[in-house]
């Protein structure tokens, strides 16, 4: 990118993404940061509740950071590397996860595994009681998974195989290409991998509430204090407490990946394939996929089959009855998949050119607008929301639709693993390609759209699935800024689980991740023609 | 915003047609009397419009409810906002103050009411109907009234208790201390749910606010609690599913999943506590006469009904029978239980309950 100053164009761009970020991100949450006001915040800090969750939320993040991050990347080298069979249905199940709306997986998952569960007792005879920090570890190890086999994917599919056939050609085992080629070339991935999952599990708050017993994390907390005493002050403090771990996460994340170069796409096109990885190697992949496979259709079967039965599990008898509140409530269905599709091609685009500005860019504050970008990241939805409803509530403003607020909402929190993906992807292509168009006569805003998009559909992929399948999902967002029309499908859910309707809310489950699965199915098969424009692709 | 906008102009031909009716009325100096064609006794004008319900009732009840309303008071239009989580509507009613966009809130604890209340969010409003209802269920300073109650029993699942506890139902809160129930029990976390904080502090009453009694006791408790749930209704659902063998849960809960599962049974111990379920009406509304209109209706005895069959809680009114096998405040021994002093003295409660299990 050349200098702002040549370009109005250019600095004109950056001034309305910083309005945005700063309209959207910073000004909800400062009102959110403000509500507790000095003597709160005394009052809070000094009570002390807060020690205990944060411990276990920063053993957790630790934990489920660690195996969730490990397992997405021996999925996503196994999708990238390995010949293994069935890669498409692997696709597909490693996005399942993200489609967990909240309350109802977590509860599949102890119906399956819990004292009296249909694996662990019924078929294993054992009575684990997994309430508690193993649980939390082993749900988000699968929740989050995904996050960080897509960013990672990713990267690998865009690393130049000419360098590993290189190191094969001059001798190097399979083994020695992974560990010195192989592995460091995915670091700028493994960085934003490990920052992004990171930060998710530490704001996550569905599977701790619902697994965690008594296993208390900073989110489940300040959701208590708002939910079973009202205590929205101290509620906000704990929010706080989470935005500072976030900037702590941030920091090491920055000391992690320093100042080097991971430049592996250079202006020459490359279609050499990758050197093939040893036959036991893509069936240990195979294995290895087919395992986690395994646990999440366990999962998502479960949720069917409830769907079908009268009162799984204790009455088994076949019925269609619980989606007859499909039908009774089809408006939020129908509310969930326009926010959903409209927030994600926003929110996938925005980041992409967020990243292009802040990765190209040489003014000053870089580094606070890529903090800001990531930052939503850390707040739990229930606080971006709130945020919303406390900062957007005013009178003049009621003539805003609060469908479109809701789409907003979804927009800048969902931005951060598209931006990170982006960001990821600017790092491993050379320079020289934008300054080869630039002394072509190209603008900078013509570089971006012409030369570094179409290298980047993967980035806009990642983005545009990640905020489209957690849009569909997200509860917390939309409970403070729901109104009667535009109602979402996770409220829904959510109203049937606290009608002991256990039929009836997996009935609309199913109907909801129905929905979202055909509509990305539907967009990959639009938009194929498109993605395989980009002609560097490794 | 189509709705907004549609209440909005209204509103405002709504206030103009009530100006027109004031001025032709006025020539006398006394306003013309109301046409007496409702039940409802309200004072000077026809309730009319729409109103936006903030509903924390379930959502089984909620439509029919609704119905009912309507059928009763042609001419309203009910906006309801279903949310069976009083504590987030509470803080959205909270977030709204600048521009409020509720114009009555319904169901969960008084607390829930009483926050706003003291935060001067709700529209002081005594009706006439609310004459029914005890002085102890609804608020001096006028900020809301109650309308049902909810009572705290246990849920156990009742192949499980047979076979492994002997069959018994528990007949006191110090029956759960006995070991044959240890690793069998759970409780709604006290950190995150109403209800489990209300179970600590029905120990706290029962033993007269002699807090070292209830903490010994909630420490031997504490030696057979398998778990602690993050949420009320999985409580229930966990014994519902047979993963564990009882918990201490509210009694309306408990009958409406009992419908689905007739494997679990209810149990009442003496000395239970008990929440009061309020309705309230919110500070700037648009529509004052029809949102006391609703209140007024909801304190009927039809009302009254209603809510009993919907949702098997217990209606305030002693003209209303409670639902089939539903426990009411007259057939169970209740504690004396102290809203205000429990809702003060929260947070220490809760530390010195950690210090005393230990976690």
């Amino acid at each position: 990118m050349t200098s702002l100053r040549r370009e109005p164009s250019l600095l004109l761009a950056l001034l309305v993404v910083t309005g945005l970020v700063l309209l959207f991100i910073v000004y909800p949450q400062v009102r959110v940061v403000a509500t507790p006001g000095g003597s709160g915040y005394a009052d809070f800090f000094s009570g002390g509740s807060w020690v205990r969750p944060l411990q276990n939320s920063l053993s957790v993040t630790a934990l489920s950071t660690t195996t969730a991050v490990l397992l997405g990347f021996v999925y996503a080298y196994a999708m990238v590397y390995t010949d293994m069979r069935g890669k498409p249905f692997f696709r597909l199940v490693g996005i399942l996860p993200l489609l967990s709306p909240p309350f109802v997986v977590a509860a599949a998952y102890i119906l399956l595994f819990g004292p009296r569960g249909i694996i662990t007792y019924h078929v294993f005879g054992q009575s684990p009681n997994i309430l508690g920090l193993f649980g939390i570890w082993g749900v988000q190890t699968i929740a989050f998974f995904p996050f960080s086999y897509q960013l990672i994917a990713d990267v690998l599919s865009r690393s130049d195989a000419r360098l590993e056939q290189a190191a094969r050609n001059l001798g190097a085992g399979p083994w020695q290409v992974f560990r010195s080629v192989t592995l460091p070339l995915t670091r700028p991935g493994l960085g934003a991998a490990i920052l992004t999952t990171a930060i998710y599990v530490l704001e996550d708050f569905g599977n701790p509430a619902l697994i965690g017993g008594l296993y208390t994390v900073l989110p489940t907390q300040a959701y208590g204090l708002i939910s079973g005493f009202g205590d929205l002050s101290g509620a906000a403090a704990v929010s706080t407490i989470l935005l500072g771990l976030a900037l702590v996460i941030y920091v090491a994340k920055l000391r992690l990946d320093g100042g080097r170069q991971y430049v592996t796409v250079s202006g020459k096109a490359s279609s050499i394939p990758r050197p093939p990885v040893p036959r036991w190697v893509s069936w240990a992949a195979f294995i290895a996929c087919s395992l986690c496979a395994l646990v999440i259709l366990l999962v998502y079967g479960t949720l069917v089959v409830s769907a079908l039965t009268l009162a799984f599990p204790t009455n088994l008898g076949f019925t269609t009855q619980h989606f007859e509140y499909v039908g009774a409530h089809s408006l939020s269905l129908r509310n969930t998949l326009v926010y959903g599709l409209v927030a994600a091609t926003l929110s996938g685009i925005f980041a992409v050119f967020a990243a292009f500005l802040v990765e190209r860019g040489h003014w000053r504050g870089r580094r606070v607008l890529d903090f800001l970008l990531i930052m939503p990241a850390a707040v739990p939805g229930l606080f971006f929301g709130l945020g919303y409803a406390t900062a957007f509530n005013e009178q003049w403003l009621d003539w805003v639709d609060r469908g479109a607020l809701i789409t907003i909402s979804m927009i800048f929190w969902n931005i951060p693993v598209g931006y990170q993906a982006a960001v990821a992807g600017l790092r491993q292509i050379d320079r020289s390609i934008d300054e080869a168009a630039t002394s072509l006569g190209a603008s900078g805003l013509r570089t971006f759209r012409d030369v570094l998009v179409p290298m980047l559909g993967g980035s806009v992929r990642v983005g545009f699935t990640t905020t489209f399948v957690r849009a569909v999902t997200t509860l917390s967002v939309v409970i403070f800024l729901f109104t009667t029309q535009s109602t979402t499908a996770t409220i829904t859910i959510f109203q049937l689980v606290g009608d002991f309707n256990w039929g009836g809310a997996t009935a609309f489950t199913v109907a909801d991740v129905g929905m979202a699965i055909i509509a990305l199915v539907v967009i990959a098969v639009l938009g194929r023609g498109r993605v395989s424009l980009g002609a560097a692709r490794g | 915003m189509t709705p907004q906008l549609d209440r909005r102009s209204f509103l405002k031909a709504m206030g103009i047609v009530t100006a027109a009716a004031a001025c032709g009325g006025g020539g006398a100096g006394a306003p013309a009397p109301a046409t007496a064609t409702g039940a409802a006794p309200t004072a000077a004008a026809k309730p009319s419009g729409r109103i936006s319900v903030y509903s924390a009732l379930n959502e089984s009840t909620n439509n029919q409810f609704v119905a009912a309303f309507k059928a009763a008071t042609p001419g309203v239009e009910v906006d309801l906002l279903p949310l069976a989580a009083a504590g987030e509507l509470q803080t959205r009613i909270k977030a709204e103050k600048a521009s409020p966009k509720a114009d009555v809130f319904i169901g969960g604890d008084s607390s829930f009411h009483d926050g706003l209340g003291k935060d001067g969010l709700l529209e002081t409003y005594e009706s006439p109907a609310a004459s029914a209802v005890a002085k102890e269920s609804k608020d001096p300073n006028k900020n809301w009234t109650g309308f049902y109650f909810g009572i705290f029993g246990i849920v156990m699942n009742t192949d499980r208790v047979n076979k492994e506890v002997g069959g018994a139902k528990p007949t006191s809160w110090d029956d759960l201390l006995d070991p044959k129930w240890k690793g069998k029990l759970i409780l709604g976390s006290p950190i995150t749910t109403g209800g489990g904080y209300i179970f600590i502090a029905t120990q706290v009453f029962r033993f007269n606010k002699d807090e070292a009694k209830a903490m010994d006791y909630m420490k031997r408790f504490h030696a057979n609690v398998a778990q602690y749930p993050g949420t009320s209704p999985q409580a229930i659902q966990l014994v519902s599913q047979g993963q564990f063998v009882a918990a201490p849960n509210w009694a309306h809960d408990i009958l409406t999943e009992k419908v689905k599962n007739p494997g679990i049974d209810l149990a009442i111990p003496k000395g239970t506590g008990y929440e009061i379920g309020a309705v309230s009406v919110i500070k700037g509304t648009k529509n004052p006469v029809a949102a006391k209109a609703f209140v007024d209706w909801v304190l009927t005895k039809e009302a009254g009904e209603l809510n009993v069959k919907l949702s098997n809680r217990v209606s305030v009114r002693t003209d209303v029978p409670p639902a089939p096998g539903a426990p009411t405040l007259t057939s169970v021994e209740l504690v004396n239980y102290d809203r205000d002093w429990a809702a003060a003295n929260k947070d220490r409660l809760l530390k010195l309950w950690q210090q005393t299990v230990g976690i």
